[in-house]
């Protein structure tokens, strides 16, 4: 039977008022549920990520289906790619549905936020975004992250590559001019700096830029024998193509050190990324058992591989879902507790949650785009060459837990 | 020499600029209609091109058809829409043509989706040009070539004929256009379906280079609108020659201070607005 | 003058409802954030004539004046919103001094060039403005014996600050002053013959609207506890300028209801479905052929209906052609 503020809630759902707050059906339907925010872009320019994640995090909330005797729900938020948008709604699941676990979060300032906001409430974030401040200067309580920091991805993928190419003595980087830049190209310079590799060059770009063709120019310039891309999503995209349409490629090798995955790689389509190396936190032809079991229910659930998105969401949704059941609650700090220091069968192989600064250590991969000839089946683009963890200590990436 | 690559460099961005923008400066001109839906038409333009490729039509013909479905479209949003506000004040125009240019955008993500896709430039065009140290994609010079042609055509179009003459005398006064016994509803649809068509053609153009992306009308429509207003709203010449400039000072800061080079481009555009209020070349 | 105080009355009452109707405080301060810089934009568009893009840098700016004074200073909030009043004011100032030697589609264009000019110094000095991490642990700090980290005080507290804002707005309109800037709007050129000082009267505009809508950027940086690269981005003076459009510009009370309407339908939209700005640009378009007068307008013609039919004899729609008018 429906008690009056029920009834008073429905009723005004069905007047279709438009005074009520975003998200409330789920709430109706999921009062007896243990529910997880899903902040994605689910609208704006990161609209493709925020869509597979998404889906991602669906699936492993539906697999889980209930925890602790109680009903898993699953509350999706669109975070329009903005971290005002994304904090006020954090906020709001917070205040109206009681949701104090959220895995989400792509791009590095509306992760960042988000963390702080949830961690204020005394509830638990993980998320998938490039930020290296989530677990290092800005680390706390409360937020958790999968995705291997800056140094890690240029350990596996610039020092693997240095040495597969032992002529290469010149560099150039094309960088684009913010803290996620600046992260992965002070990891370079570091392994220049050890290797006696010769940094010809950087070129700085905003982070609204679309057109590489004066930074290829500078480049073309400097005659390095590798040109590493340090943009991310569309931008390295975008400069990638170019690269190739200048004929880089004949002239220099060129690695992309942050690629987004299969996602990515099908907007850019073989011609461009035969010959290109490219560093990938995830790929859905990892040999690891519980990757294999992913691909295999992805595929006969959603008919396609899961891609970095997709993957990445639901195997941090999943490991919220692991938390509650071992900490036997959903308060929030339980499940953190739980959550610090957690072994995991994961998507790379075996992967950790250190305890210090909350960073899931994990391997990070170094890829190469093969010929549309040498594809086995259309997802095919990529061979795995390497792959490895490399990663700061906490007090390296400047974690003070507070 | 860097110096000179990045100056040609700049040439070949320019005439793509030039070719995004001169439509939304004639359809100002003549209309004095702001329109903020202009890079949705590039979008579009984009858009069905990589679709036509995808299903299997040959580039040359895309090339020539997806402007012209781009045309079509803004013939028949034209008359079915915009011609109703014309009379307004700019306030609405601002509204309708932004409403527009949203909705093209999510349609855009409904009928494709939010990822974006390649488009390959056609085979002959495929490879890159090498001048001593400097290489330039061969598809690029292309883009080049056929923008100055398609200029020097536009230039004909609105100085040499019946048109242009309606065009220039319409952006006077548009009682005398209509005292001389012209229709001037149906000029205006033909300006706004030409313009809109040229930001057609110019994402069909910009698709083999950029891709295609739901979200590349709106930085487009930035561009158009500083290349519009340091050129002088309404001018050929200046659509011409601020996309040139806008173009070259892009490529060139990418040497000198890139971090700078958006900051130059709209500081430049509130100057030329601040000391030369009608652009480089507009009419007093 | 009676007329200001129903509109007054109008938005306290919307202030006092919303609690009542509203099951989220976030969302609640949210709508009267920006139906404070809605008001505020309104004094611009509707009561002086100026199309202005420029909105979104006097939020944006009050947003970092908070987070920095809160950040790097041991003052106290109230300290930190006057400050970012000031910045708003001060650089309202500037830009209203500089975009008004244009007229027209150029003052528009100017003020586009500005907001994007804004935007890329905000993006290039991160190491001020935390680029596009923006400012983050913005703190908010009990005043006295309110304890501001709770929802429903925390509204209260912009709801008290919203109503000072909109009646400080609404005495500027209504005033001397304000009855001369819709004499500029309405022909500035005849204004300029009587001799009004027709500069120094739309400079003042633009700092007086700078200065309430940096007030209302820094409560949005407080409320989100960041002060985000996004909140001085064009996209912010282009949904200002919608709200605003929206309401109508007839009146300041307009600007609220637009505000509202523009926050709480993109919230419930964006919920239900991610395609959701396509119904934001019809709706955009809908408004401009058949709702010229926005909400608002809707809101009058209603009543005036309501009227006729009470009584016959009242010629309907005296009321509206004032507002109407005026457009």
């Amino acid at each position: 039977m429906l008690d009056r503020r029920q009834f008073l809630k429905l009723s005004t759902l069905a007047a279709g008022s438009l005074l009520l707050p975003a998200g409330l059906r789920h709430a109706i339907a999921a009062d007896e549920a243990i529910t997880v925010g899903v902040p994605l872009p689910m609208s704006g320019p990161f609209a493709a990520n925020g869509k597979f994640g998404a889906m991602g995090a669906a699936m492993a909330v539906d697999e889980a289906g209930s925890v602790l005797g109680r009903k898993l729900a699953y509350l999706e938020i669109d975070t329009e790619g903005k971290p005002a948008s994304a904090v006020r709604k954090v906020q709001e699941a917070m205040q109206q549905h009681g949701v104090r676990l959220f895995s989400g979060g792509i791009l590095s300032s509306e992760a960042l936020a988000m963390g702080k906001e949830v961690t204020k409430a005394g509830g638990v974030f993980i998320t998938t975004a490039g930020a290296d401040e989530l677990t290092g200067a800005e680390c706390n309580r409360g937020t958790f992250r999968w995705s291997v920091p800056t140094f890690g991805a240029i350990e596996q993928t610039v020092r693997p590559l240095i040495e597969r190419l032992p002529n290469a003595k010149r560099w150039y980087t094309i960088t684009p001019q913010y803290v996620f830049g600046d992260g992965l190209l002070n990891a370079a310079k570091n392994v220049f700096k050890e290797k006696g590799i010769e940094h010809v060059g950087n070129s700085y770009h905003s982070l609204t830029e679309k057109e590489f063709s004066g930074y290829l120019t500078n480049a073309i310039g400097a005659k390095p024998d590798v040109l590493l891309l340090l943009n991310f999503g569309a931008q390295s995209s975008d400069a990638l193509r170019q690269a190739v349409s200048f004929g880089l490629k004949k002239r220099m090798t060129i690695l992309v050190a942050w690629a987004s995955g299969l996602e990515q790689f099908e907007a850019l389509g073989p011609d461009i990324m035969d010959g290109v190396y490219f560093g990938a936190q995830y790929w859905h032809g990892i040999d690891a058992p519980f990757n294999r079991e992913l691909v295999a229910r992805v595929q006969a659930r959603h008919r396609m591989n899961p891609n970095y998105a997709f993957a990445s969401n639901y195997l941090t949704t999943r490991i919220l879902i692991d938390a509650l059941a071992k900490a036997g609650s959903h308060d929030g700090a339980a499940v953190a507790k739980a959550m610090e220091g957690m072994k995991y069968a994961g998507l790379t192989g075996d992967e950790e949650i250190r305890a210090a600064d909350h960073q899931v250590i994990k391997n990070y991969y170094l890829l190469k785009g093969k010929p549309k000839s040498a594809m086995k089946d259309k997802d095919d683009y990529v061979d795995i060459v390497s792959s490895g963890r490399s990663f700061l200590s906490p007090e390296q990436a400047q974690c003070r837990m507070a | 020499m860097i110096y000179l690559f990045q100056l040609m460099n700049g040439i070949g961005l320019g005439m793509l600029y030039f070719l995004l923008a001169v439509g939304l400066s004639i359809v100002f001109g003549l209309l004095h209609f702001v329109n903020f839906a202009h890079g949705a038409f590039y979008l579009l333009g984009a858009y069905l091109t990589y679709d036509l490729i995808e299903r299997g039509v040959d580039f040359w013909a895309a090339l020539a058809i997806a402007p012209l479905m781009v045309g079509l479209l803004a013939a028949v949003t034209e008359t079915l829409l915009l011609r109703r506000i014309y009379h307004l004040p700019h306030t609405f125009h601002i509204l309708v043509t932004v409403g527009l240019a949203l909705m093209v955008q999510e349609l855009v993500i409904l009928a494709w989706g939010p990822v974006g896709g390649n488009v390959a430039p056609p085979e002959a065009l495929s490879g890159a040009v090498v001048l001593g140290e400097f290489v330039y994609p061969q598809y690029r010079l292309f883009v080049i070539g056929l923008t100055a042609v398609l200029a020097l055509a536009l230039w004909w179009l609105l100085e040499g004929t019946r048109l242009g003459a309606l065009v220039r005398a319409g952006s006077e006064s548009t009682e005398m256009v209509a005292l001389l016994g012209v229709d001037i509803v149906r000029v205006n649809t033909a300006v706004f379906a030409l313009g809109a068509g040229l930001a057609g053609l110019a994402g069909a153009l910009a698709a083999p280079i950029r891709g295609v992306e739901p979200f590349m009308g709106v930085e487009a429509l930035g561009i158009a609108f500083v290349v519009v207003v340091i050129g002088g709203m309404g001018s050929y010449v200046g659509a011409l020659a601020a996309g040139l400039l806008v173009g070259v000072v892009q490529s060139l800061m990418t040497t000198l201070w890139p971090e700078g080079a958006r900051l130059m481009i709209y500081l430049g555009m509130a100057l030329v607005i601040l000391t030369l209020p009608r652009g480089l070349f507009g009419r007093a | 003058m009676n007329r200001s105080w129903v509109h007054f009355g109008l938005a306290a009452l919307v202030a006092a409802l919303l609690p009542l109707l509203m099951t989220s405080a976030t969302l609640a301060t949210e709508v009267l954030v920006f139906a404070m810089a809605a008001a505020a934009l309104n004094l611009l568009l509707g009561y002086t004539g100026l199309l202005s893009f420029g909105q979104g840098i006097f939020f944006g700016l009050g947003s970092y004046a908070l987070g920095l004074t809160l950040l790097h200073t041991q003052l106290p909030l109230p300290v930190a919103l006057g400050l970012a009043v000031a910045l708003g004011a001060l650089v309202a100032a500037l830009v209203g001094w500089l975009s008004i030697r244009r007229q027209g589609v150029y003052f528009v264009m100017l003020t586009l060039a500005f907001a994007q000019l804004f935007y890329f110094l905000a993006y290039t000095f991160a190491g001020v403005t935390g680029g596009d991490n923006g400012l983050l642990n913005i703190p908010r700090a009990a005043l006295g014996p309110l304890v501001l980290t709770e929802p429903w005080t925390f509204y209260g507290f912009v709801a008290a600050l919203f109503l000072l804002a909109f009646a400080g707005l609404q005495r500027v309109a209504s005033s001397t002053f304000g009855r001369t800037l819709l004499a500029i709007r309405d022909n500035e050129e005849r204004a300029r013959a009587i001799g009004f000082p027709v500069r120094i009267f739309k400079i003042a505009a633009f700092t007086i609207s700078g200065g309430v809508t940096g007030l209302a950027g820094a409560l949005h940086a407080l409320l989100i506890g960041v002060a985000p690269l996004s909140n001085i981005e064009y996209h912010t003076s282009e949904n200002l300028l919608i709200m605003t459009i929206i309401g109508g510009t007839g009146n300041l009370f307009a600007s609220v209801l637009g505000a509202g309407f523009f926050v709480l339908v993109s919230d419930a939209l964006s919920a239900i479905w991610p395609r959701w700005l396509l119904l934001l640009g019809a709706l955009l378009i809908t408004l401009a052929l058949f709702m010229q007068q926005g909400l608002w307008g809707l809101i009058e013609r209603a009543v005036a209906t309501a009227r006729g039919r009470r009584s016959v004899t009242t010629a309907a729609g005296s009321g509206t052609d004032t507002v109407e008018g005026r457009s």
